[in-house]
């Protein structure tokens, strides 16, 4: 255990400042000066994307700074060598040659930074040229090289190669290949951000004019209304003798139409009174196949009574009055001539009922002479009587019928002004919703509402439309999935523009609704990455944009950590 | 009274999950049983005739006649070296040869020498050692007796029955009357829409064996039930017949995926075994006298008293009769009894007992590679990454998919860069599709299992039409082998290992989800007759493979099922279980039943496998399976992702700690499976079998000894702040919680308990080595120190064991390893080699650590060879629980001893 301290790499790098150690175990420093940090710098007389690192400044500070293994710069003052070793939870003193025995006297595993011995120190590596980081000390010579300078490995027997200069290079590289791609994307982002500042302002300028426009509209259909109503006053008036004649017309088709029922009912009860007693009886009835209501090849007494109304026999009047309609559509359908509202009813006298109820009602104020059966769901819904049936092809005289033209005009221009009135409402709710949808802090990402973009895997297309819906489809078919409704924005609390959440998609067979997260990252263009399924039914997209392109982006944080201490 | 209350909330509770209990029989459903089961007669009709006796120096050999028939049978009863009788029954020129296991035993056993101590017509009696057995001839019947003891019984209820083979009967004539078997499943059945037509008719196997003086009957595995077996009078036998059961139930009876035909009776006084070898289906009746009042009179009749007794009624379809008495007379005899029959589990390699993550599916090769950065990102040690069957293409075993698993080789290489290991499943169907390799080389050579008309049986697997390799063949093992080598399996190395699942067989349109009876397999067998022996045949095939492979590490492979002497080849798992309390409940008795039937490396796939655990339940499952030999999360692909590091700090921190409390006992663990290896004793161990003489421990099954030094006391029960524990051994044993090292004398102890808590006790006169520093895997703690934990008995002395090698390959067999006796007596503590072997290690002594130790030591030296003599520092821990000593350094290669002062 001799080698107690960091035996540290004495080449230096052309770029960064390097721990020297000396012969005695004592580290010299080379500290990297505060004012010269590393920064960026755009050369703006270069039209491209240039990124050079400023000149710095190394000050040599010769310093007797002893250090033990596995302990930061920062912290070699917590362990002074002339010293006691005191826990820093104070549990324990101890000579300061138990530091880094490999053997575990504190609790807070403050003894032993260099060494395994303690189940949950912390092990710090240099990594000069690279990152420098903090490991658990239980990978300490395990046999594994987790630093990249390989200080973790001193006593295992593995051949650690250091590569942290390699590394270095490289994460720089990445780093600047990352700040020109956010400084690309930037530009692009402002574009977009640009876009969706214009598309909002001209939505807000739009639904200004758009309320604007709604009170005219509004007034205009006040006005229509009131010429409406006005026209249509002087047409009633004009029309009321008609309505009169028509009125006795109808009376008189009633009474016809009743008197035939009655004249039909007649007959068919003297038909059915076969032994002409006056009384229609169950007997009677279950010789006529017609009233074999269950098709099943003779009429059961139980048939012959419904169409009785469940007498045993009935005289005329009351044939008339409670059986006739049972009767009837048996006989008509008998004939062809009537077919049944639907096969499963058998309360006919009852639909028959409902049904004339039903037409009553909705006709009302019509001369209506149509059958009682027909089909009744296209009758039209009217604001306004309509002068003239049909049916009744009446020819107004000439004054009449200009006053009717004339409210027909009227109730048209009415019907346009209201239509118009709610063609602006949905405008508006449609721009409300745009405009309430939050599309980042400069409205960057408004321009992908409206696009979808998509991934294929070797099995599916995936595609995501912003601020929409997520989806799946094989691609051996064309049908779609839903993997998510657009839902929220995400991130994390730093900045919830880097997720978005999709949810409600279609239900997974046995299990819950699909649901999808959209991770979104700076990139020169709009783009899926990739796709994955980590739970079963929770996607994941990798979503790469110019409108995450901000700021904050730069690269300075990873550079940061490339020279930390130093 | 108060048990019964309790039913129907545990039925409601578990209803979520539900077993289709209408896809598999019951025994009234099931011909055989059907008809053995109610064979009764008030005299056995089966006679010796011992005129016709032969003798020799280990066996003697005579005539059995079923007297209603006059059909006769060979009876041979000969002794089996370690204190073992066999008896074996056979046809006399029967119309079909009938079968025995090929595979159960570890070669054929050993005979012993047998002497006639007593003769005459109606009886003889040998003896062996202290075991007498006593041949009765009218009714046939045998006695064995131990040290003169009656200890068991063979035919004493006289339903012992061997239907013969006989030719069927044409419509048009009679059957013979006396051998006329009624019953109409005999010649031919049906279940569901399955038709077995049986070519051979009935050949059912019954004897019914009584164990006088016995308290409880243990074994039997593998069911979902309770430690010891249930009375089954009145409800279904316990069955064992290999199947794939969906979302099985627990507290039952049923067959599921394993059969280990050995039962245990056990009394204070003596514990006795009976290993029914015999492959085919098989229902054991249990009765207990303490059950049933019914008892009382037959136990009366055999050993004239009023004492507890237990009796099985064993019932198989096929097959000869072939039984083994292990004649105790501890449970330990008993149990290493059946260990020399049916042989042992090898050393398995040290990774193997650390943890293995499992799920149902990595999605790729990248998943796989972000769980182990993820494992080690939150400082959380595994071992082994686990594939299931979607890493294969289309469901073929031995492909991967091109898609998800491009470059298994990099995946590979990024596992063992960290110490880590892989290990893909591979199932005995085969895919029937042309091109594929595997089932176009089996239809050309003819390696599949065939139907009863001899073409090629087809079932319905996971890759949908499936073949199966007939493993009865010694060609097809031949070719099978070769199929694990890497220039075959690519992208395989010497750290990938395999699981065999669904080899029950499970076939999801066979009947009961299985072969059909009548299929045939080489050597003209039917499928009948091997069924419970398949799964085994198929890990053999294995086995080898994997010893030709990789011809310097020891093979590791996990099988769902399982017969008797599976463990010298296979890991075990308890199959599909659920996320549910029940389930965990039920782990320690199922796996503390494999060990009694010979299999130790056991355990239950953590978190359940159907279901999602809510977090209290899958940490309480992480706490109780630091404590059973096989440690594995595994989860149904429609569950949601529960690797550990995915939940709170909280939760995390637990589960670390659990783990890296496994990690510490590896030592243990390991040393333990090499003292299985070399003595037949199993790893984990119910309290009965180390406190036989207790009656409070009979029923005990939330609580497991690892070895015979630490106990468990799993906690099952949810929301729970304190746990009733019973620690055996009466006042004078003194047991040590492992977390704070506060003494327990033997008893019961009401104990609080945090979610933290993991109930765990060091037993007193045992020293215990572990290797307390954490690490990612458990092969990077290979040089790591140990920390010796002393905990004293009440005599002040302790000793114990450790076992070092090279933990992977076969050299432990060339004498390259280091056995260590630890010994700490008059405040001094030794450690000696055992064998005259060495194993040149890096691994050290760190700390000694002693429970209840002596007052007012100061100081303590270290004598040793190469150190000489040495100062140590020792300090008491708070409250003087413990002292520690404070870095020995010796290497544990060197003998040393440490002096206390």
């Amino acid at each position: 255990m001799s080698d107690k301290y960091d035996m540290v790499d004495k080449t230096i790098d052309d770029v960064y400042c390097r721990l020297v150690d000396n012969v005695s175990d004592k580290v010299e420093v080379l500290l990297f000066s505060k004012t010269g940090r590393m920064g960026l710098q755009r050369n703006s007389n270069l039209n491209k994307t240039l990124l050079i690192f400023s000149v710095f400044v190394c000050e040599t500070i010769s310093s007797q700074v002893p250090r033990p293994r596995g302990v930061s710069l920062s912290r070699a003052s917590l362990y002074p060598p002339d010293k006691d070793f005191t826990c820093f939870d104070g549990s324990a003193t101890m000579p300061f040659s138990k530091v880094n025995d490999d053997y575990c006297d504190c609790y807070d595993a403050s003894d032993e930074p260099g060494t395994a011995a303690c189940p949950h120190g912390i092990f710090y590596c240099t990594n000069a040229g690279y990152k420098p980081m903090n490991i658990p000390s239980n990978r300490v010579n395990d046999g594994i090289c987790d630093c990249c300078d390989g200080t973790d490995e001193y006593a295992s027997g593995a051949e650690c190669v250091n590569n942290c200069a390699e590394l270095g290079k490289s994460a720089r590289e990445a780093a600047q290949l990352r700040a020109e791609l956010v400084k690309a994307g930037r530009q692009v982002r402002a574009e977009m951000s640009q876009k969706g500042v214009n598309a909002k302002n001209e939505k807000q300028n739009k639904h200004q004019e758009l309320q604007k426009n709604k009170e005219d509209a509004e007034k205009l259909k006040e006005e229509k209304e009131y010429l409406k109503n006005e026209a249509e006053k002087l047409e009633n008036a004009a029309l009321e003798y008609y309505r009169k004649l028509e009125e006795e017309a109808k009376k008189k088709k009633v009474e016809e139409e009743a008197a035939k029922n009655r004249a039909e009912a007649e007959e068919t009860f003297k038909k059915l009174d076969s032994n002409q007693d006056g009384l229609v009886s169950i007997e009677e009835l279950q010789t006529r196949t017609s009233f074999d209501k269950d098709h099943n090849g003779e009429v059961s007494p139980e048939e012959a009574k419904w169409f009785l109304n469940d007498q045993e026999q009935v005289d005329l009047d009351a044939f008339i009055n409670s059986c006739w309609t049972s009767v009837k559509p048996y006989l008509l359908m008998d004939s062809g001539m009537y077919t049944p509202p639907s096969p499963d009813d058998t309360t006919g006298s009852e639909a028959q009922d409902m049904q004339e109820g039903q037409h009553e009602g909705e006709s009302e104020g019509n001369e209506d002479e149509e059958e009682e059966t027909e089909d009744d769901e296209d009758t039209e819904e009217h604001e306004a009587p309509e002068p003239v049936h049909e049916e009744y092809s009446v020819t107004y005289d000439e004054e009449t019928q200009k006053l009717v033209d004339q409210a027909n005009t009227a109730r048209t221009a009415f019907q346009d002004a209201e239509a118009q009135v709610r063609d602006i409402e949905s405008e508006l709710q449609r721009i409300q919703e745009y405009l309430e949808k939050d599309f980042g802090p400069e409205e960057e990402f408004a321009p992908l509402q409206g696009q979808c973009f998509e991934y294929h895997d070797h099995e599916y297309i995936y595609k995501l439309c912003p601020f929409d819906r997520t989806c799946q489809q094989p691609k051996s078919s064309s049908s779609e999935t839903r993997l998510g409704t657009w839902g929220h924005w995400s991130g994390p609390e730093s900045n919830k523009y880097h997720a978005q959440t999709y949810d409600k998609g279609q239900i997974c067979w046995n299990g819950p609704a699909r649901t999808t997260i959209v991770n979104i990252d700076c990139g020169s263009e709009n783009k899926i990455i990739s796709v994955s399924e980590p739970n079963r039914c929770e996607y994941v997209f990798e979503f790469v944009t110019p409108a995450a392109c901000h700021d904050q982006l730069d690269g300075d944080d990873i550079r940061d950590d490339l020279h930390d201490e130093l | 009274m108060a048990f019964l209350r309790v039913i129907p909330i545990l039925y409601v509770a578990s209803c979520s999950l539900a077993v289709v209990k209408e896809n598999f029989k019951t025994c009234e459903q099931s011909s055989f049983c059907r008809r053995l089961r109610g064979f009764k007669a008030e005299v056995s009709p089966y006679q010796l005739d011992l005129t016709d006796l032969l003798v020799t120096d280990n066996a003697l050999e005579t005539k059995l006649i079923n007297t209603e028939t006059n059909s006769h049978f060979k009876v041979s009863l000969s002794a089996v070296h370690g204190d073992i009788f066999r008896i074996q029954v056979d046809e006399v020129m029967g119309l079909y040869p009938r079968y025995n296991p090929q595979y159960a035993l570890n070669g054929e056993p050993q005979p012993a020498k047998l002497r006639v101590v007593d003769k005459s017509k109606e009886h003889i009696t040998v003896q062996y050692s202290d075991n007498k057995a006593t041949l009765h001839a009218k009714p046939f019947k045998v006695e064995f007796v131990k040290d003169d003891n009656l200890v068991a019984v063979l035919n004493s209820r006289g339903l012992f029955h061997f239907e013969h083979y006989r030719t069927r009967p044409t419509e048009s004539e009679n059957e013979v009357e006396h051998q006329k078997i009624e019953d109409p499943g005999a010649w031919e059945e049906n279940f569901k829409s399955h038709h077995d037509s049986k070519p051979k008719g009935p050949s059912g196997i019954a004897v019914d064996i009584t164990f006088p003086g016995a308290m409880r009957a243990y074994g039997l595995p593998e069911h979902a039930d309770k430690l010891p077996l249930r009375t089954t009078n009145g409800g279904e036998p316990y069955r064992l017949y290999n199947l794939d059961v969906f979302e099985y139930e627990v507290d039952s009876p049923m067959a599921i995926y394993g059969a280990v035909p050995v039962l245990y009776a056990h009394s204070p006084k003596h514990t006795v075994g009976f290993f029914w070898h015999n492959a085919a289906e098989t229902w054991i009746d249990i009765t207990n006298s303490k059950d049933e009042n019914v008892m009382s009179s037959l136990v009366n009749l055999v050993s004239g008293s009023k004492e507890s007794s237990v009796s099985a009624h064993f019932i198989s379809e096929s097959g000869i009769m072939d039984m083994f008495v292990l004649m105790g007379p501890k449970p330990r005899d008993a149990v290493k009894q059946y260990a020399s029959l049916t042989g042992v589990a090898p050393l398995p390699q040290y990774f193997t007992l650390a943890y293995h993550q499992c799920r149902w599916n990595y999605n790729d090769q990248d998943d796989v590679t972000s769980v182990v950065a993820n494992f080690d990102i939150h400082d959380m040690p595994v071992d082994i990454m686990w594939l299931d069957i979607e890493y294969t293409d289309g469901k073929k075993y031995f492909t991967w998919d091109p898609v998800k698993f491009p470059n298994p080789d990099e995946m590979v290489n990024n596992l063992t860069s960290t110490g880590r290991k892989l290990v893909v499943i591979i199932d005995p169907h085969i895919k029937r599709e042309a091109g594929y390799f595997l089932h176009e080389d089996a239809v050309a050579n003819d390696y599949y299992v065939k139907n009863k008309d001899g073409t090629v049986y087809e079932g319905w697997c996971w890759p949908g039409s499936s073949s199966y390799l007939d493993f009865y063949d010694p060609k097809v093992v031949d070719y099978y082998k070769g199929l694990y080598a890497f220039d075959k399996f690519k992208g395989t190395t010497d750290d990938v290992y395999i699981w065999n699942d669904m080899n029950e067989p499970s076939v999801f349109n066979g009947p009961e989800i299985t072969m059909p009876k009548d299929c045939i397999h080489h050597g003209n067998w039917e499928h009948r007759d091997i069924h419970n022996e398949y799964a085994l045949s198929h890990t053999i095939g294995t086995f080898k493979g994997l010893v030709e492979r990789s011809p310097t590490r020891r093979p590791f492979i996990l099988t769902r099922g399982h017969f008797a002497g599976s463990q010298r080849y296979t890991a075990m798992w308890t199959g599909d279980n659920a996320a549910d309390w029940s389930h965990l409940a039920i782990s320690y008795a199922m796996c503390a039943s494999e060990a009694l039937g010979g299999i130790s490396f056991c355990g239950a796939d953590i978190g359940g496998f159907f279901g999602n655990p809510d977090m209290e339940l899958l940490q309480r499952w992480y706490q109780a399976a630091v404590w059973l030999p096989f440690m594995r999360a595994h989860a149904h692909i429609d569950t949601r992702r529960r690797e550990p590091y995915l939940f709170s700090e909280d939760v995390k921190n637990r589960v670390r700690i659990a783990l890296r409390l496994r990690y510490a006992h590896l030592p243990l663990w390991y040393t333990l499976f090499y003292e299985h290896e070399t003595t037949g004793e199993p790893v984990i161990r119910p309290l009965f079998y180390e406190f036989p003489e207790e009656a409070e421990v009979l029923d005990i099954d939330n609580e497991i000894l690892v070895g015979n030094a630490v106990l468990a006391r799993m906690i099952a029960e949810p929301g729970v702040s304190t746990i009733s524990v019973y620690l055996p051994g009466g006042p004078t044993e003194q047991w040590y919680d492992i977390e704070d090292f506060k003494m327990y004398q033997g008893g019961t102890h009401n104990i609080p308990v945090s979610l933290d808590k993991i109930v765990a006790f060091y037993r007193g006169g045992n020293i215990i080595a572990r290797k307390d520093r954490p690490r990612r895997s458990s092969s990077l703690m290979h040089n790591d120190p140990f920390t010796l934990y002393v905990a004293l008995d009440n005599k002040q002395t302790a000793s114990g064991t450790l076992f070092v090698d090279d933990h992977a390959s076969f050299e432990y067999r060339a004498k390259k390893y280091l056995y260590l006796h630890l010994e700490y007596a008059d405040n001094t503590l030794t450690s000696n080699l055992i064998d005259k072997t060495d194993y040149p290690t890096k691994e050290w002594v760190e700390r000694v650590v002693i429970f209840k130790p002596p007052p007012g030591v100061k100081a303590a030296t270290l004598t040793s060879k190469t150190l000489g003599t040495v100062d140590l520092e020792v300090a008491y821990t708070r409250e003087h629980k413990a002292l520690v000593i404070r870095k020995p350094g010796v290497n544990i290669r060197e003998p040393f001893s440490i002096k206390l002062y």
